[in-house]
């Protein structure tokens, strides 16, 4: 039974990572958008459970709370405003299915094949040592705090956008 | 700022003041700054001249502004008086003034005020600056600038498809003659080393002279010469200037800037007195393009056409003089005629005004009485350009008759011979204007006639001065003030007896000339027309000047025409360079739209290349990572 | 396998099958949430690498990258909204004006 606990985390680790692989495979197949976000909101789910095992609880949290919490929801309000004004009722694929495939099968050859030849190994650093949420903190206002003011401009730009697109859609619609 | 400074730059202060706000400042100020700058400009060249004379006739030189300076030799903005200049700046200021004056009643209705007064003052500058400069280079900045000038003014009414052609006749023909101008600048300045007047004529007097043919520079040199002085074979351009305003002819193409050449010349004396070759072809073209002009003046109805090519001929004895090295004498007339022939050109202006626009002598006639003053005036003028003594004209006509019989470098009977013939010619003619236009029977249309007022005092004013001028001028004697600079050429021996017999002959040429013109044209009208019938072959060639304008049609423009079309056009422009350019182009177009089809708007296959990319960047880093 | 190296699989395996997903699908909102899928491997893979190397760069990356994806959505949606107000199709194909 202590067997099983001491193996349950990497068994979680694996089945979480199993299910974010297959949502995210689902992803590709399925016709409806709304199915569409729902696989990637399980995806996304699922990935915050692998960062939750893996220590990062806080991106864990960030994760569902940001991503799936607006990140997502805002893209099914899209869906849920568009996806009945789509008139095309059309193909589900592009024309460019099977090359995309090849490609993303060369892409996955590529990548293993760099994996597994002469890559080397991952650097280690100071391994085993628990990832510190004081030590983040600090570095991420003391050393990036440049980065992070500049990810905030993004934002007030975004926000800024945003508002301007709505407002030339407001006039398309007088116009 | 020096006061030579000072002459040069108030014109152009002027020019600056009126060209940029004139119009907004009414017609009195224009009017005030336009004369009064150049009046203290005279102002100032009166005084230096006293200083000159002060000095004890040391010439005064003067650095504005060091242009350049390339090892050791600096071009400068050096400005340079001695007693040819003075001449020369007292008449540019003194007449140029008097024009100014006389342009605010003539332009009074212009709508174009402010700009002529800008161009006038424009010119003026570039003059001055020719006259006073004491480089070659500088007197080819105001050589060049008061051709912009007379360009301008020439195509003042440029409203007019002709008077416009006929400015850029004039800077084109004139251009010519400045590429002639520029090599013999080239020349002298490899040869001697420096641009400085003073210096150049010093290095050509000395015993050892620079290693370059005297006659070459002086060839070139008076190449410029005969495109700003109108002479064979580029004349053409100023006969066709009269259209141009009235004051603009007097002040540019008779009294000041057509004498450039001459003064060009004088100036340069040092190295024409070590070219006797390029002397003698002076003194041979001066002296057949003052015969061929006085014999088309001959044929001419315009009153304007009649005195540009007695401008002409009278550049042609100037000419004449410069060959024969009595160059103090050719500025002696540069100075007579610069009063006499303003006031013929003002005078006409006048007579113009009165006639409401029409310029043919054919339809004037009895004016003397409608307009007194500009006929007394004329008349005056017309007797001392006529050599009637003891008129200004006589003087100096008479002194280049006698130089041309007598001088010792290359006086000769023939070119006393020819140069009688055309004085007896421009009696004639200039008798004959006078009296087509102010005696005999009215010939003009009864509005005109109704019309025919006397001008304000503005214009009458300055034509009596310069009528007062032509006929004392000649009391002051040009050449012996300038010999201290430009000696008199000797007397050929055996040749002094004749003097009295060439004063006798040029006075009774005058009056030859002036019964002649009496005889035809004041009696009968037939007298003249049976001449004209008899000789009506010639009379056309004359009337049509020689056809030259037609032969430089045919043999030079259309040729050229010709070459630029075919050659230049058809196989340099079209084939050569836009084929090239065009191939260039199509190439690239076409490369670019084939390349353009990637640009497939689909958004897939964008991602798909960026797959692609990535695929290729992870296999090319596996392999030499 | 050892579980890093699983997990960065994992994360490679996510961003191709978005890329993939963006080149095959139509529909303009699933393209969307591909891109999005993509972003979330890159997080996966910095916060694995954050996790085995014990450094917080990863961590920072992983909160910059929330934030861009933010902003990225914020404004993508609005621009699909105008885009099919003017042809009334969410398909991709459709939307090929800029054809050179």
């Amino acid at each position: 039974m202590t067997d099983f606990l001491a193996h349950l985390d990497t068994l979680l680790l694996w089945a979480f990572a199993g299910c974010a692989f297959v949502s995210a495979a689902l992803m590709l197949v399925l016709r409806q958008p709304m199915r569409v976000a729902i696989a990637l909101v399980s995806c996304m789910v699922f990935l915050g459970g692998v960062y939750g095992l893996l220590g990062l609880h806080f991106i864990a949290a960030f994760q569902v709370l940001i991503y799936v919490g607006a990140v997502m929801v805002f893209m099914v309000y899209a869906i849920m405003l568009l996806d009945p004004r789509d008139e095309s009722g059309g193909e589900k694929f592009s024309k460019l299915l099977w090359p995309g495939i090849i490609g993303l099968s060369l892409l996955a050859e590529a990548l293993a094949v760099g994996y597994w030849s002469d890559l080397p190994p991952a650097p280690r650093g100071a391994a085993g040592e628990p990832f510190d949420m004081i030590r983040f903190s600090q570095a991420f206002l003391s050393e990036y705090w440049l980065h992070f003011e500049l990810t905030s401009v993004l934002l007030l730009a975004a926000v800024v956008a945003a508002l301007a697109v709505i407002k030339e859609n407001r006039r398309h619609d007088h116009g | 700022m020096g006061l030579l400074t000072l002459i040069v730059v108030l014109p152009l202060l002027g020019f600056v003041v009126n060209g940029l706000l004139g119009n907004r400042l009414g017609k009195g100020f224009v009017s005030a700054v336009g004369c009064g700058l150049p009046a203290i400009a005279f102002a100032a060249a009166v005084k230096c001249f006293l200083d000159l004379k002060g000095a004890g006739w040391a010439p005064i030189a003067e650095t504005a502004y060091v242009w350049t300076m390339v090892g050791q030799d600096s071009f400068e903005i050096a400005f340079w008086f001695d007693r040819l200049t003075a001449v020369m700046a007292l008449i540019v200021t003194g007449v140029g003034t008097l024009i100014h004056v006389y342009s605010t009643g003539y332009m009074h209705e212009d709508k174009s005020y402010a700009r002529y007064f800008a161009y006038l003052n424009l010119f003026l500058f570039f003059m001055l600056l020719l006259v006073l400069g004491k480089s070659l280079l500088v007197l080819f900045v105001g050589w060049e600038g008061v051709g912009l000038a007379s360009y301008l003014l020439i195509g003042f009414w440029f409203g007019d498809m002709e008077k416009a052609a006929a400015g850029k006749k004039a800077f084109i023909v004139n251009r010519i003659g400045d590429a002639g101008f520029l090599l013999g600048m080239f020349v002298i300045y490899s040869a001697v080393g420096t641009l400085d007047m003073p210096h150049i004529n010093k290095a050509f007097t000395s015993g050892a002279a620079p290693a370059v043919s005297a006659s070459l520079v002086g060839i070139l040199l008076f190449i410029g010469a005969t495109g700003k002085s109108a002479q064979i074979p580029l004349y053409v351009w100023l006969p066709d200037a009269m259209a141009g305003p009235t004051p603009v002819s007097a002040l540019i193409h008779a009294a000041t800037m057509v004498t450039a050449g001459v003064y060009l010349v004088a100036r340069m004396s040092g190295i024409y007195l070590n070219a006797p070759e390029a002397s003698t072809v002076i003194a041979a073209v001066g002296a057949l393009t003052a015969l061929m002009a006085a014999t088309i003046a001959l044929a001419q109805d315009d009153i304007k056409k009649v005195l540009a090519y007695s401008t002409v001929s009278q550049l042609g004895f100037m000419f004449v003089a410069l060959g024969v090295g009595a160059y103090g004498v050719a500025v002696f007339h540069v100075y007579t005629h610069a009063f006499f022939k303003a006031c013929l050109f003002l005078g006409a202006g006048s007579v113009i005004h009165a006639m409401s626009g029409e310029q043919d002598i054919k339809k004037m006639g009895g004016l003397a009485k409608k307009i007194p003053v500009t006929f007394f005036t004329f008349a005056l003028a017309t007797a001392a350009i006529a050599g009637i003594p003891p008129l200004s004209g006589f003087f100096s006509k008479d002194e280049i008759l006698w130089y041309a019989l007598a001088s010792g470098r290359g006086g000769s009977w023939l070119l006393l011979g020819v140069m009688a013939f055309t004085a007896l010619l421009t009696a004639f003619y200039m008798f004959r204007l006078l009296w087509l236009t102010f005696f005999g029977k009215p010939r003009m249309i009864k509005e005109v006639e109704h019309h025919i007022h006397e001008s304000p005092p503005s214009m009458t004013g300055v034509l009596v001065i310069l009528a007062i001028l032509s006929a004392v001028g000649g009391f002051l004697s040009i050449p012996h003030f300038l010999e201290p600079l430009v000696a008199l050429p000797a007397v050929r021996p055996g040749m002094d007896a004749f003097h009295y017999f060439v004063v006798g002959g040029s006075i009774a040429i005058a009056l030859a000339g002036l019964v002649g013109a009496a005889y035809f044209f004041g009696g009968d009208a037939a007298r003249a027309a049976k001449v004209k019938a008899s000789f009506a072959g010639a009379y056309r060639v004359l009337n049509n000047k020689y056809y030259v304008d037609e032969l430089y049609d045919r043999f030079i423009n259309r040729p050229l025409l010709w070459v630029s079309e075919a050659v230049f056009l058809k196989l340099g422009d079209r084939l050569l360079i836009d084929g090239t350019l065009n191939g260039l182009a199509s190439v690239a177009q076409r490369t670019a739209g084939r390349l353009s089809r990637v640009q497939t708007g689909s958004l897939h296959k964008y991602a798909f290349m960026v797959l692609v990319g990535m695929v290729a960047s992870l296999v090319w880093m596996w392999r030499n990572g | 396998m050892d579980k890093v190296m699983m997990l960065q699989v994992l994360a490679a395996s996510l961003f191709a099958l978005g890329l993939t997903g963006v080149i095959i699908r139509r529909n303009v909102l699933v393209m969307l949430m591909c891109m999005e899928l993509m972003l979330n491997g890159v997080n996966l893979s910095l916060a694995t690498f954050a996790h085995t190397m014990g450094s917080a760069v990863g961590a920072v990356l992983v909160f910059l990258i929330f934030v861009v994806a933010a902003a990225e959505i914020a404004i993508a949606i609005p621009i699909v909204l105008l885009l099919v107000r003017r042809k009334r199709t969410l398909d991709i194909e459709s939307y090929s004006d800029l054809k050179g």
